[in-house]
């Protein structure tokens, strides 16, 4: 009987062997003929995808993370670019300055002196697509070179103001020096300048641009007057913020004449002793850059009118030069108008519609900013209102300076960004891998099946395939048009999982190709692997399909390990490195080899993970055995547990444990890296201004005076959000030397309260306690810096041990018989203990706080005496307002900041939620990039979630015979569910516990390649906070994020087993 | 005495029970008013036709299946209309299955697979297992406890599933079909095996098989036609024609 069975089986296989090879042979069905029958398949393959919506699940969740994770990466980098353009921008108003082509002269082509034919090519230039406005300015001469080092960059100068009068106002004691201009850029010019304004920049594209900056106001008094002729009536002038402080004069105060000079020559170092032929002004030289100018005065007379005050920002782009006073040029007469043309000193202000300009790559907008150039330049403007005078432009475009920089710097962004993202998206692939693969074994019976009823491989194929095109197209467009949707919340992120309103318009879009990239890599890996798979189940035996018998390949288990142990490796070498060493072994760490090393550190991190989720899901697939160990004695499993032998020995429950610790570990990592970067930032911040509000005064002043300033600006704000000082204080500076040796050293003194006014942190201080360190200094302790440190009596003190330091003070004692001065010194001393080493003190510089001291008030007063320490008194001063991290504070401290700027001899002043949002923008995590990291949570997150549901459904659907075999035999219900739900649980479980550890060792190994970039943005963008990336342990979301799987699997194990046990014993039994 | 019952106090008792599946006039009546008997050690066999109902009639006895109507009294059970959920005690304490793919779990090794069956139905562990390789030695495999499913012989399988069934102390082994996979050495092994347990054991053995000469070493045979037990010997078993046929 059992060899007739046999010999059946044998022809039978060799009947349908031959069938298949025949049917292969025979010609495909005509082109025609299957693409009439496309819409019906299609319907078809729709139909069997909704039938199987447990398999289609898996295909569609694999390929839309894959596709949101890819878009969303491409789609960021092209916003990025655009915010970041947008970002750069907004400082600069002008966006491009349009002069004369030839110089001025006798032989001169193209020019004009005609200043309403001038601004009359604004009207040709605003038709233009690319331009939003256009209107001449009295400024700077004309730009005849290209890039800023050219040497004919710095020639070209501006108005410079000489002197103003005014009814109201202490304009003599203004200084219209601006030294900081030449350090700024390239050395043009070290004094104010001035611009006058024509119509066309008072309203409109200009008239917001000067209004706002981003989506904060640019002026802090007065308003932008709304139209030119408004401009005109008052004659208005805006004054930059420090200009004003010193004059002291607001909104509404009237200027009466105002003095200017223009230049009419110039001579480079290799002419100037010719001197001018013909200079009726005076001869001014600037050493920085070795010219000398001829410049004349020119005065206006008013009445003219301050209508604004703006802040002065951060210095951008030197075209046009730093921070001018701003007047109406309806003040200028025709004649002096005149005079400023033929001396090259009108220009065409631009404003780019900075929404045509292409976000896409900066070589893309560099194209297009070019080829604006060329069209511009190109023009023959003409007027026939001027008897056809025609006229040669120069035109100067100020975004492209501003995109080399950008170039580079994104670059370096895009590559920490992509690589941060690699690990989501291999967790997406193997998603989809996975899903494939579970959801083309459940159709390996059906596939057989339909082997045996005649169906060939192509067509068998084919109806897979098809499925899966169709599933895997909706799941791609599903994920790509969500991340194009979702990238501007990316961009928009300020910290991790915190996020801002855009003040950036982004809209990113993919190109074509990057379109079609993401579609190869999504659709088309599905298609690939799912066509290997399916050919595998064809390949293999009808028989055994059928029976549902076959042979898995064994894992490469070797392999696993192998991965596992360099990424340990990697792990150990990092840890080793981060501490300096350990041991015997130095701060190079195991693998001397610096290529090896750096490779070991790059990859490590990478191989630790994937190595470390194959190696742990098999502890994790062992989890039902390791805990029925553990709870074998407990009557809810003792009934059960010999059911649980054995399991976590299937493909698939092996797969749901490596699935679960790819995902809960990048959840950890993303979830570690972003919270500790938003710590980073507020630690960056709190080094940086040092309190609340820091104020620089131009000369030393007490505590009295300085909170008396303070005060009257708080009065000033009248926000209910701060009506008092809380705390202030400042750190004297002093030098002293251990006693016995010369060597001066820099003492920085901390009063006693200091830390209620100074935001300390314990990466500062010696210890990890800010309370024990402020009663150190405060009992005559000290703490010295690095470098400080190198000073030979300082060298070798040990923590706890004495000092003596000595303080001298040099006086004048008269003259001596011959009158020459008499020199007294006196000398003090004080014991000081030394306390350890401080990295920082806040607000103020850490390469300085390298080289200093740091002392307390007690041992300040042994030196300097009561009287002195009594009478302190000091340029900076820092105080304590509110609770800077609370909003409501935040906005006061804006706003009380902006008042104290606004008051007598304050130099600078900052405020702790401003520097925030700049480090929120620029710290530790840049520009999005904890946009992404919150991506990575998420999409990790919600991956853990939705693939524990859609695995264990398919993991129970396989297992829904083995569910009525136990009920067949005597399991109840109850029974059923408890030994399931032990099972995935005990699975879900030790697979949780192992990814977080996973997730917290992979988020220390990627903790150096984090500081390394930090590092880098931190030299483009001048930071210098020495902060550590000390990890941070948000267990709370951890534990969020677990318990939500958690709490998925128990929906996903009743939903699926009450089904289970819902469906027909003897259906079920039957195989049906 | 009725031709379909075992004539003494029997066992299993089917009264008058009906099954039918789907609605309106797609209303297929399957078993219609089945009546049947087992005694004590006694192997019956049930033939019929394909869908006749001999797998419905036994997965309802078997507290897989309810019936619509009619009552099955199987030692202290009384059941029949319930659910299978509310029957779990038959399947319990009532009855042992034996089905044509045996139905083993794959991962545990014989002596598991018998063990855990008893260990679901209350029995403590240590009791559990010793009963179990009580089992296992009866069905003759005593040398073959520690092997799992797949490192076994499929008689060997059938007699672990054997095994799992008797090992509870049931009195009716339900058999679907318990050769249909097997050769004929090895399914004649099996029947003799279900004599050895109904004359040892005084268990009593309910068997469907497409098989006549299997049935023929039954007891007694039983046919299942249009619904009803129909003959309870193989010449009216197969009816008339079966005879001329003979």
């Amino acid at each position: 009987m059992n060899s007739l069975r046999e010999l059946e089986n044998f022809i039978l296989r060799k009947v349908l062997r031959r069938l298949d090879s025949e049917n292969k042979k025979s010609k495909k069905l005509p082109l025609k003929t299957r693409l009439l029958s496309l819409p019906d398949n299609l319907i078809m393959a729709g139909k069997g995808a909704w039938r199987g919506r447990e398999r289609v699940l898996a295909v569609f969740a694999g390929v839309f993370m894959a596709s949101l994770v890819i878009t969303t990466v491409l789609a960021y980098a092209v916003g990025l670019s655009g915010a970041f353009l947008q970002y750069s921008l907004q400082e600069s108003i002008f966006d491009a300055k349009v002069d004369f082509a030839d110089d001025p002269g006798p032989n001169s082509e193209g020019r004009t002196n005609d200043s309403v034919l001038w601004e009359s090519l604004c009207d040709e230039f605003v038709s233009m697509d690319e331009f939003t406005d256009c209107g001449i300015v009295y400024g700077r001469q004309g730009i005849r070179v290209s890039g800023f080092f050219d040497e004919g960059f710095i020639t070209p100068q501006p108005l410079n103001v000489v002197s103003v009068e005014g009814a109201t106002g202490d304009w003599e004691n203004v200084s219209w020096d601006y030294r900081e201009a030449l350090e700024w850029g390239p050395p043009i010019n070290g004094e104010r300048p001035i611009r006058f304004y024509g119509d066309g920049i008072w309203d409109g594209e200009f008239g917001d641009r000067h209004s706002v900056v981003g989506d904060s106001s640019r002026l802090i008094y007065g308003s932008w007057p709304p139209s030119a002729a408004e401009a005109a009536a008052k004659g208005a002038v805006v004054l930059p913020s420090m200009i004003a402080s010193e004059a002291g004069v607001s909104v509404n105060d009237t200027i009466s004449s105002l003095t200017f000079t223009y230049v009419t020559d110039n001579l480079g170092y290799e002419n100037i002793g010719q001197g001018f032929d013909n200079c009726t002004g005076a001869e001014k030289y600037i050493p920085e850059s070795g010219r000398l100018f001829c410049v004349v005065n020119m005065t206006v007379e008013g009445p003219m009118t301050v209508v604004a005050v703006y802040q002065e920002g951060t210095p951008t782009n030197p075209t046009l030069l730093f921070h001018p006073l701003m007047v109406s040029a309806s003040v200028l007469s025709d004649e002096q108008k005149l005079i400023l043309m033929d001396n090259d000193h009108g220009y065409l202000g631009l404003a780019v519609d900075r929404n045509e300009l292409p976000t896409s790559s900066t070589s893309a907008a560099t194209n297009w900013l070019d080829n604006l150039k060329e069209d511009v330049e190109s023009g023959n403007y003409t007027s026939p209102n001027h008897l056809g005078a025609y006229v040669l432009v120069e035109y100067n475009d100020m975004i492209s300076g501003t995109i080399i920089f950008l170039e580079i710097f994104l670059g370096i962004i895009q590559v920490f960004d992509y690589i941060l993202m690699i690990p989501i998206v291999v967790l997406s692939f193997s998603v989809l891998i996975y899903g494939l693969v579970l959801s083309l074994e459940q159709r390996k019976r059906e596939v057989s099946i339909h082997r045996v009823i005649g169906g060939t491989e192509s067509n068998l194929s084919g109806m897979i395939m098809l499925e899966i095109s169709i599933i895997s197209f909706f799941a791609w467009l599903a994920g790509y048009l969500l991340a194009l949707a979702g990238v501007p919340v990316i961009l928009a992120a300020v910290g991790f999982m915190s996020f801002k309103s855009n003040v950036f318009d982004v809209t990113p879009t993919l190109s074509f190709w990057s379109t079609f990239a993401v579609i190869l890599f999504t659709v088309g890996l599905a298609l690939v692997f799912g066509k290997s798979r399916t050919n595998e189940f064809l390949s293999i035996e009808i028989d055994e399909g059928v029976r549902r018998v076959s042979q898995n390949r064994k894992p490469r288990y070797w392999l696993h390990t192998i991965v596992f142990l360099v990424g340990l490796l990697s792990y150990i070498e990092s840890w080793i490195q981060g501490r300096g060493g350990v041991g015997s072994i130095g701060s190079t760490g195991l693998v001397r080899n610096f290529v090896l090393n750096a490779l070991l550190l790059l990859f490590g991190p990478f191989f630790l993970w994937i190595g470390g989720a194959l190696v742990l899901g098999r502890i994790g697939a062992a989890g039902p055995r390791i805990m029925t160990l553990l709870f074998s004695w407990s009557p809810a499993v003792s009934d059960i547990r010999r059911g649980l032998k054995g399991s976590g020995s299937s493909e698939s429950v092996n797969r749901l444990a490596v699935i679960m610790l790819l995902t809960l570990s990048i959840v950890t990592l993303a979830a570690v890296q972003g919270y500790t970067g938003t710590v980073v930032d507020e630690r960056t911040t709190a080094a940086q201004n040092g309190a609340d509000v820091q104020v620089q005064f131009d000369s030393a002043v007490t505590e009295q005076q300085a909170r008396e300033e303070v005060m009257q600006a708080i009065q000033r704000a009248g926000d209910s959000d701060i009506t008092d000082i809380g705390h202030a204080t400042s750190v004297a500076d002093i030098f002293t030397s251990p006693k016995g040796e010369g060597t001066l050293i820099r003492t920085w003194v901390l009063f006693d309260d200091h830390e209620q006014a100074l935001i300390w942190d314990t990466q500062a201080v010696p210890g990890d306690d800010i309370d024990e360190a402020a009663s150190g200094w405060k009992a005559g302790g000290f703490t010295a810096g690095g470098e400080a440190r190198s000073i030979d009596s300082i060298s070798d003190i040990s923590t706890g041990e004495s000092l003596k330091i000595e303080y001298s003070e040099y006086g004048f004692g008269g003259l001596d018989s011959e009158f020459n001065p008499i020199i007294t010194t006196t000398v003090t001393e004080s014991t000081v203990s030394y306390m350890g080493r401080h990295q920082w003190v806040p607000g103020l510089s850490a390469s300085e706080a390298e080289q200093a001291i740091v002392i307390g008030e007690s041992t300040y007063r042994e030196l300097v005496g009561n009287a002195t320490a009594d009478s302190f008194s000091s340029a900076r001063w820092f105080f304590e307002l509110c609770d800077q991290s609370d909003g409501d504070c935040a906005d006061a401290l804006r706003l009380v900041s902006a008042e104290i700027t606004n008051g007598n001899g304050i130099t600078a002043v900052s405020d702790w939620p401003s520097v925030h949002s700049e480090n929120e923008r620029n710290g530790g995590l840049i520009f999005g990039t904890p946009g992404l990291l919150s991506l990575q949570f998420v999409v990790a997150s919600l991956a853990s979630v939705a693939s524990a549901f859609v695995f264990l459904s398919l993991v129970l659907t396989q297992r829904k015979k083995e569910l009525a075999i136990l009920q067949a035999i005597g399991a109840s219900p109850n029974q059923v569910i408890r030994l399931v739900l032990f099972e995935i649980m005990a699975i879900l479980l030790v697979s949780m516990g192992l990814g977080v550890v996973l997730g917290l060792a992979i988020a220390e190994s990627f903790n150096g390649f984090f500081g390394i970039f930090g590092f880098i943005f931190q030299l483009f963008l001048g930071g210098s906070a020495p902060i550590d990336r000390d990890l941070v342990w948000p267990w709370f979301e951890l534990a969020l994020v677990n318990a939500s799987v958690l709490v998925a699997v128990v929906a996903a194990l009743l939903y699926t087993t009450r089904r289970a046990l819902q469906a027909d014993l003897a259906v079920v039994l039957k195989g049906e | 005495m009725d031709k379909w019952n075992s004539g003494g106090m029997g066992v299993l008792k089917v009264t008058d029970l009906r099954k039918g599946f789907g609605s309106g006039r797609r209303r297929l009546e399957v078993l219609t008013g089945v009546n049947l008997e087992v005694a004590p050690g006694e192997l019956v066999s049930m033939m019929g036709p394909s869908g006749c109902g001999k797998s419905t009639l036994l997965n309802i006895i078997g507290g897989l299946l309810e019936a619509d109507s009619g009552s099955i009294s199987l030692g202290e059970f009384s059941y029949g209309t319930k659910a299978p959920s509310r029957v779990v005690d038959v399947r319990r304490r009532g009855v042992g299955w034996i089905f044509q793919d045996y139905h083993l779990l794959d991962r545990l090794s014989a002596l598991d697979n018998v063990t855990f069956a008893l260990e679901l139905s209350g029995t403590r562990s240590s009791q559990a297992e010793e009963q179990a390789r009580d089992a296992l030695a009866k069905v003759g495999l005593e040398d073959r406890m520690g092997f799992i499913p797949d490192q076994l012989s499929g008689g060997q399988r059938q007699r672990v599933a054997v095994a799992r069934a008797i090992a509870g102390s049931r009195p009716l082994l339900l058999a679907d079909e318990p050769t249909g996979n097997l050769d004929i050495k090895s399914g004649e092994g099996i029947i003799d095996l279900f004599h050895q347990l109904c004359d040892d054991e005084g268990m009593s053995v309910l068997m469907v098989t497409h098989d006549p000469s299997l049935a023929s070493m039954a007891d007694r045979m039983l046919l299942l036609k249009d619904g009803i037990t129909a003959a309870s010997d193989i010449r009216s078993a197969w009816g008339e024609d079966a005879r001329v046929e003979a």
